[in-house]
């Protein structure tokens, strides 16, 4: 690979970074604090293209084999291959089919007290993560009686005949490290397809068998009082594995 | 010991001259660049979604992986090669032997302890290691940091923290495992003093240009030399993220030393960044802590990303005498510590 491939693939890789930041794309892919790094990188590698660019051709007219002089492997020209996987294939994210193939996240306990709810005013809008966790170990049982509303993707399972797993993926760095978040939504109305992105009222449904009791197949039901289909993903389909949780 | 680094120089420059006559071979003219660039393009258009082969479900979440894992590598790589480029360009060979101390019994712990400034995930130190290989570091030393660097640095003892809120012995004891396991392998790199396997295969044409061009020529050099490996390495990664469900570590759970070794081929297997393993560890509560250590501390120094890296880098022959030492020592040091704090 000489000078002027390098900077080839040095300015597309910079195009499809900023392609994917404009579009938003990038959230597929990476957590959303990740978009800062990627704008100075999209930047760094214009800018080392287009010099090198300019330098090789200034060097080319001046010295036509210094061209060659400059080559290195051309184990680089994989560098396009994300690219073209990008363009051909359409990666969707993660979905259902991620979902079945990892263990849905147990959430870990991150404080003594959680803020108490009021539903007064409205359904109270919550992470999917903060649902968990409080479900999991609010000795206060917030949750109880209280609207929620939550939005993720429907993932069908045969454990739930009246309803679906309602999941958001939790993702900490890039999505192949995606750990599913789900509540089993029960009495949900009609059947959905998998990967629907849905907004659910839903009511937490206590568990009978406390988290210490069940060995790692901990499940939190809610009962929906509404379930919307929603036409397209949010713009951070990903929740940070970040507790908000306060007190 | 000062002889066998002078040898291990010596023999780098003359390696680099090998290399040179080789890449003169790499012909072609410039007129090809933009054809190859073109080429794939138009293919991918055209296959797009004319073959149901890519809208197939496994396809398409092999494709989210693989390019997640590239988008998140990259700002970290474009970081590294930015400051390998700083290092060629601004810092001789002269300036390296006045800092650096000469003895490995303090180099090694000294380049251990900077491996805390680089906030990063892994990718970004093997370009730097390469490249302070190059500028004149002892090996021993530079192949600390490369191993200290994403393990210790805050943003992944943060990350830890964060991820296992009620076990703080756990962040005391990844730090020291991997700060141990980092000064193990490169005090044991100086005592075997045959430094000469280890070859940054980086090189540096043109000593007469200016600085800045210099840097830019490295850094770029690096970045597509570095980055094409790391392709390689996510496509490894995530093709065994599909072959290797996860959801098949259940089975072992109850036999510690299973679970150890496990956790240490999952944590070679699966890639996972240094900053997000910890996530990962934590949403698997059915295994000891001491298990989960060894995936936290063998995932950062050496996993299939990270050997595509070094082999890129280093050599093949260097990385198939360091990747199995390095995997060891780590389990051992993780072990070690998981039995003292844990």
């Amino acid at each position: 690979m000489n000078r002027l491939g390098r900077s080839a693939v040095l300015v597309a890789l910079g195009i499809i970074v900023s392609r994917l930041l404009w579009s938003g794309g990038y959230g597929w892919f990476v957590q959303q604090r990740m978009r800062w790094p990627l704008i100075g990188a999209a930047v760094v590698l214009v800018i080392f293209g287009v010099y090198e660019a300019a330098k090789g051709v200034r060097e080319e007219g001046r010295d036509p084999e210094s061209i060659n002089r400059s080559a290195g492997p051309s184990v680089g020209w994989l560098l396009l291959l994300p690219l073209v996987v990008l363009i051909s294939v359409a990666p969707t994210g993660l979905g259902a089919a991620a979902a079945e193939r990892v263990d849905a996240y147990t959430p870990t306990e991150a404080a003594d007290r959680y803020p108490a709810l009021d539903d007064s005013s409205g359904p109270i809008e919550m992470r999917v993560f903060d649902f968990l966790e409080r479900a999991t170990w609010d000795d206060s049982r917030s949750l109880e009686d209280k609207t929620i509303r939550l939005e993720g993707l429907v993932v069908n399972d045969d454990s739930i005949p009246d309803g679906f797993k309602l999941t958001r993926f939790m993702v900490s760095c890039c999505a192949a490290d995606g750990i599913p978040l789900q509540v089993d939504v029960r009495n949900a109305g009609a059947a959905l397809e998998d990967d629907t992105w849905v907004i659910a009222d839903v009511v937490w449904r206590p568990s009978e068998t406390s988290f210490e009791d069940t060995e790692g197949d901990w499940i939190i039901e809610a009962d929906a009082l509404t379930v919307t289909v929603v036409p397209d993903a949010p713009n951070d389909p990903y929740e940070s594995p970040y507790s908000t949780a306060s007190e | 010991m000062a002889q066998s680094i002078d040898d291990v120089r010596e023999e780098h420059a003359v390696h680099d001259h090998d290399h040179d006559d080789h890449d003169h071979h790499d012909h072609g003219g410039w007129s090809l660049g933009p054809l190859t660039l073109a080429l794939p393009m138009l293919v991918a258009f055209l296959l797009n979604g004319r073959i149901e082969w890519f809208t197939n479900q496994d396809v398409r979440l092999w494709a989210t992986l693989f390019v997640s894992v590239c988008v998140q590598a990259l700002p970290f790589l474009v970081l590294g090669v930015t400051i390998s480029g700083l290092i060629a360009a601004f810092v001789s060979p002269e300036i390296v032997q006045k800092i650096v101390p000469k003895r490995p019994a303090l180099a090694v712990p000294a380049a251990g302890l900077a491996g805390l400034a680089l906030p990063g995930c892994e990718c970004g130190s093997v370009p730097i290691a390469g490249r302070l290989v190059s500028a004149g570091t002892p090996p021993a030393a530079a192949l600390t940091f490369l191993l200290a660097a994403p393990a210790i640095n805050p943003v992944v003892l943060v990350s830890t923290a964060v991820a296992f809120p009620n076990n703080g012995e756990l962040v005391l004891a990844r730090f020291l495992a991997s700060f141990v396991a980092a000064i193990t392998v490169g005090l044991w790199w100086a005592k075997r003093a045959e430094g000469s396997l280890l070859k940054s295969k980086q090189h540096d044409h043109g000593d007469n240009k200016g600085r800045w061009e210099r840097f830019v020529d490295v850094a770029s050099r690096d970045l597509v030399h570095a980055g094409g490996y790391l392709v390689l390495g996510a496509m490894a990664a995530a093709t065994l993220q599909l072959i290797v469900p996860r959801s098949i570590l259940t089975a072992v759970a109850d036999n510690e030393l299973y679970s150890i070794l496990m956790f240490a081929a999952l944590a070679v297997l699966l890639s996972i960044c240094s900053e997000a393993d910890a996530f990962v560890a934590a949403g698997l509560p059915q295994f000891s802590l001491t298990s989960r250590l060894v995936f936290l501390v063998v995932g950062p120094v050496i996993d299939l990303k990270l050997i595509a890296l070094h082999t890129g880098v280093f050599g093949r022959r260097f990385t198939m005498i360091f990747a199995p030492v390095t995997l060891l020592v780590a389990v051992a040091s993780a072990v070690l510590m998981g039995r003292i704090f844990l």
